[in-house]
């Protein structure tokens, strides 16, 4: 397949994507992890048909770089806010309790397999593989709760709590992944830094461009020029990062924090660029996709397996946490935990940065998990969300058809 | 923030802050650049483009109180971060940038198309029709004549005999008809201008952009038996030109067409739109080898004048305004051979210099034929001294087609450009400001904040 060829598909994934996002008659349609175009992906990709092959794959190389980039800008600029509404700090706190107790328990499970089978060359690679794995699996995607509570027309405090904790649990992933990747500093980095120190320039970075970014949005800048500004600031943290081997996902991340905190215009900024998220986050998957390799690595099934099962208990145990938090969640059953195992466009994101920064069995192996995870959380969190709503009250029998196929009064 | 304002100009404090941000923004690529080796030069095409984006921005707002356009701004910044100065955007970089550059063209050139309204077009059709005729005679016979007087100071053209001498001075001449869309469009752009000297002159470059191209043929033809004795005088390049013309005509009519009834039945994302017929179209318009800036303008045009649906196209490209140009732009400076202009600088300044007196009479004298208002007899030639992509791509061309000077005029080519690339928009926004076209209005922020109230 032609390069432009494949840009221009690219861009026409794009632009039915734009149409996911807007208009009430296709709200809610697709999945919200997005697994259907990854799927996509990696039918055409160099593992299956072959129309998008090895070489295409690296060079567009830079294409997904700004994708990811601009999804984890978008994702930082929306940080702390469901919707319109700011999030609650208790629901932040769950949220990231819940990241961390899902992504350890997962990465301490990998880990203890990668022991077992001594995957990996180094104690390193070890640990990034472990690591890696566990943060890939440790979040809920922002598009989950969104996806039923549109199709399916239900509003309460579950779905607000849980919706809420879907779009704050990203801080800890995307911190986890600034760290995993200093463990390993590029090696044509000349400058020897303490292990702290490169996550510490990630995020500085990150809060540095998007404070600069916030300082001349708060000029009168015209519209254009405000887009050319958050442009600007995202593809330089994107590069930069790149060069020096960082986590471009956790700088373009706090570089959206930044902006959305400092600048007077955050509701108007989120305003501007939610509506660019899904368009590029469908070629995104769809690279991502592509980029899967099933090959590299004999012990895969045993790490995926592994994971996706730990994943599994872990969300139950959130789910507890939750209930005695909260007695919206109380209602709603023992299991009201694995209503989050829908993941989706981060893990994929952090899948596919691992794959570009580790290219081999190590960053492979976490995609292919990322994936995998993506795939059964799409079975399992949707059914479950919607058990969930209807136990709480929240949803009742005649909603639970989808809204859509309802006949207008 | 604009200077096209004339309400709520940024004070002391705000040109601190963008000069701040620029020096800190310039520091950290700065320090990125120097301390670690580019591994991945794919990657770094990236930061380059955002810092060119905002070095851009910042650049073209420290220099609005001197009343200078923004696209000099861009080139500024360009040129100061390019491969020969800051070295922040190296010359792979500039090199990797280029189908960007091909897709910002191609939107300029359908901004250009959909800008032009035929009934104002028909209104000036005969200031229109004798600056033409004016303009191209004398430019490419006095600049031909320029060229040879002032042989002596050319290294390549000392030695030569007097009918290759003719031969590459008549090139010459075609090439200082030419002028600059983007130069021209990015102006309109920042300054939201309208009138009749921003009327004519968007009209006159962009329609001698196609009476270019034919002249350009026509000097091939003829300059070709002149540089090689063996070649003798064809009308081939009509036949091609012909086809290029036809082809690159159709295919604009047809997406034009096809824009226009998207514009009525979806009208949605029309970005994404404009880059997949950006790209798409592009390398279509390659392969089949027409003319894409031809096309993309005969496409606006056609959704302008054939369908309601202009407005709104000039409205969606407008939003992508100043990325566009500050890329386009910006990438031009940092793609300019700054080495190259300091050994050519005082034949390029003699050369570009004599063309815009050239063009300044030319339109003196067309002016007073057409019987045109004062304010475009005055300032008409003002729009016409830009120069840019359109000049470098036929310095290209000639390069190919007449190899035995080719190196050399390119480099001679590449040099008055620059000049011209500096100079014109200075010249053309100064124009506007003194025949008082430039609109006193300020673009709002952000959709939801209505634009500041006109004053008095």
């Amino acid at each position: 397949m032609n390069a432009v060829l494949l840009l221009v598909g690219l861009l026409v994934l794009s632009y039915l994507g734009s149409f996911l996002v807007g208009g009430r008659t296709v709200r809610g349609a697709g999945l919200p992890s997005g697994v259907e175009y990854v799927a996509l992906g990696f039918v055409l990709g160099p593992q299956a048909l072959d129309l998008v092959g090895g070489d295409m794959l690296a060079s567009f190389e830079p294409v997904v770089q700004v994708a990811l980039g601009w999804l984890a800008f978008a994702v930082g600029l929306d940080f702390g806010y469901a919707g319109d509404r700011r999030a609650r700090a208790g629901n932040l706190a769950l949220a990231t309790l819940g990241a961390l107790v899902t992504g350890g328990a997962v990465a301490g499970a990998t880990w203890l397999v990668v022991r077992q089978f001594h995957v990996g060359a180094t104690v390193t690679e070890q640990i990034l593989l472990a690591g890696g794995v566990g943060v890939a699996c440790s979040e809920t995607t922002r598009h989950a709760v969104r996806w039923v509570v549109d199709r399916h027309s239900a509003r309460g405090p579950l779905a607000d709590q849980l919706n809420e904790i879907a779009h704050t649990d990203d801080l800890l992933p995307l911190l986890a992944v600034a760290v995993l990747f200093s463990l390993s500093p590029a090696t044509h980095i000349p400058m020897r830094l303490p292990l702290l120190e490169w996550p510490a320039i990630t995020i500085g970075l990150g809060l540095l461009l998007g404070a600069g970014a916030a300082l001349l949005v708060r000029c009168e800048l015209k519209l254009d020029e405000t887009w050319a500004v958050l442009f600007g600031v995202s593809l330089i943290a994107i590069g930069t990062t790149a060069r020096l081997g960082l986590s471009t996902l956790t700088a373009s991340f706090f570089a959206g924090i930044a902006v959305s905190l400092l600048s007077k215009h955050g509701k108007e900024l989120r305003a501007m660029v939610a509506p660019t998220e899904r368009p590029v986050l469908l070629p995104a998957l769809l690279l991502a996709g592509a980029h899967l390799s099933f090959h590299d690595n004999p012990k895969l099934p045993w790490i995926a397996v592994t994971a996706i099962v730990v994943r599994f208990a872990a969300k139950i145990v959130v789910g507890w946490i939750l209930a005695a938090a909260s007695p919206a969640a109380r209602k709603a059953g023992g299991l009201v935990g694995l209503s989050m195992m829908s993941s989706g466009a981060l893990a994929m994101s952090i899948g596919l940065a691992f794959a570009l920064r580790f290219p081999g069995t190590l960053g492979d192996t976490v995609l292919v998990v990322a994936a995998l995870s993506a795939t059964v959380g799409e079975f399992v969190g949707p059914p479950r969300l919607r058990i969930a709503l209807k136990r709480a009250g929240e949803m009742d029998e005649a909603q639970a058809a989808p809204s859509s196929r309802r006949v207008p009064a | 923030m604009s200077s096209a304002g004339s309400v709520a100009r940024p004070g002391l404090g705000t040109h601190a802050k963008h000069a701040m941000l620029l020096v800190g923004f310039s520091g950290l690529l700065f320090f990125v650049t120097r301390a670690v080796p580019d591994m991945h030069g794919g990657l770094w095409t990236i930061a380059a483009i955002g810092f060119l984006l905002l070095a851009g921005t910042l650049t073209s707002e420290l220099l609005g109180p001197l009343g200078l356009p923004h696209l000099t701004g861009y080139l500024i910044a360009g040129i100061a971060s390019g491969p020969f100065l800051l070295r922040l955007v190296d010359e792979h970089t500039v090199k990797s940038l280029s189908p960007i550059n091909t897709l910002a063209l191609s939107l300029i050139a359908l901004t250009g198309g959909a800008e032009l309204d035929l009934g104002a077009i028909r209104r000036a059709s005969r200031g229109l029709a004798w600056a033409m005729l004016v303009q191209c005679l004398l430019v490419l016979v006095l600049v031909t004549i320029t060229f040879m007087a002032a042989r002596s100071f050319i290294p390549f053209a000392r030695d030569l005999p007097l009918a290759p001498l003719f031969g590459v001075a008549l090139l010459w001449g075609a090439l200082a008809v030419t002028r600059s869309p983007a130069a021209t469009l990015g102006i309109l752009s920042q300054t939201r201008a309208s009138g009749p000297l921003a009327t004519f002159t968007l009209a006159f470059v962009m329609v001698s952009d196609v009476v270019v191209v034919i002249l350009l043929a026509a000097v091939f033809a003829c300059v070709r038996p002149l540089l090689d004795p063996a070649a003798s005088f064809s009308f081939d390049s009509f036949a091609t030109l012909g086809h290029d013309l036809f082809g690159s005509v159709a295919l604009g009519t047809t997406m034009g067409l096809i824009i226009a009834a998207y514009l009525r039945l979806v009208n949605r994302q029309m970005l994404v739109v404009l880059l997949v017929l950006g790209f798409g179209a592009s390398t279509v318009l390659d392969y089949l080898q027409f003319d894409s800036l031809l096309t993309f303008m005969v496409a606006g045009f056609i959704v302008r004048n054939m369908s309601k649906q202009g407005h709104k196209l000039v409205k969606y490209i407008e939003q992508t305004g100043t990325v566009v140009y500050v890329v386009f732009f910006a990438t031009a400076g940092a793609d300019l051979d700054l080495p190259l202009l300091r050994q050519l600088w005082p034949v390029a300044l003699l050369l570009a210099g004599s063309r815009a007196l050239i063009t300044y009479v030319g339109s003196r004298a067309a002016g007073r034929l057409a019987g045109d208002p004062p304010v475009l007899r005055r300032w008409a030639w003002s729009g016409l001294v830009s120069q840019a992509g359109l000049a470098l791509g036929l310095s290209v061309i000639v390069a190919r087609e007449f190899p035995s000077i080719g190196t050399a005029f390119r480099a001679l080519a590449i040099a008055t450009v620059a000049v011209n690339e500096m100079v014109g928009p200075i010249l053309f926004k100064l124009a506007l400001d003194r025949s008082k076209e430039t609109s006193p209005i300020r673009q709002p922020s952000f959709p939801s904040m209505p634009p500041p109230p006109m004053p008095g």
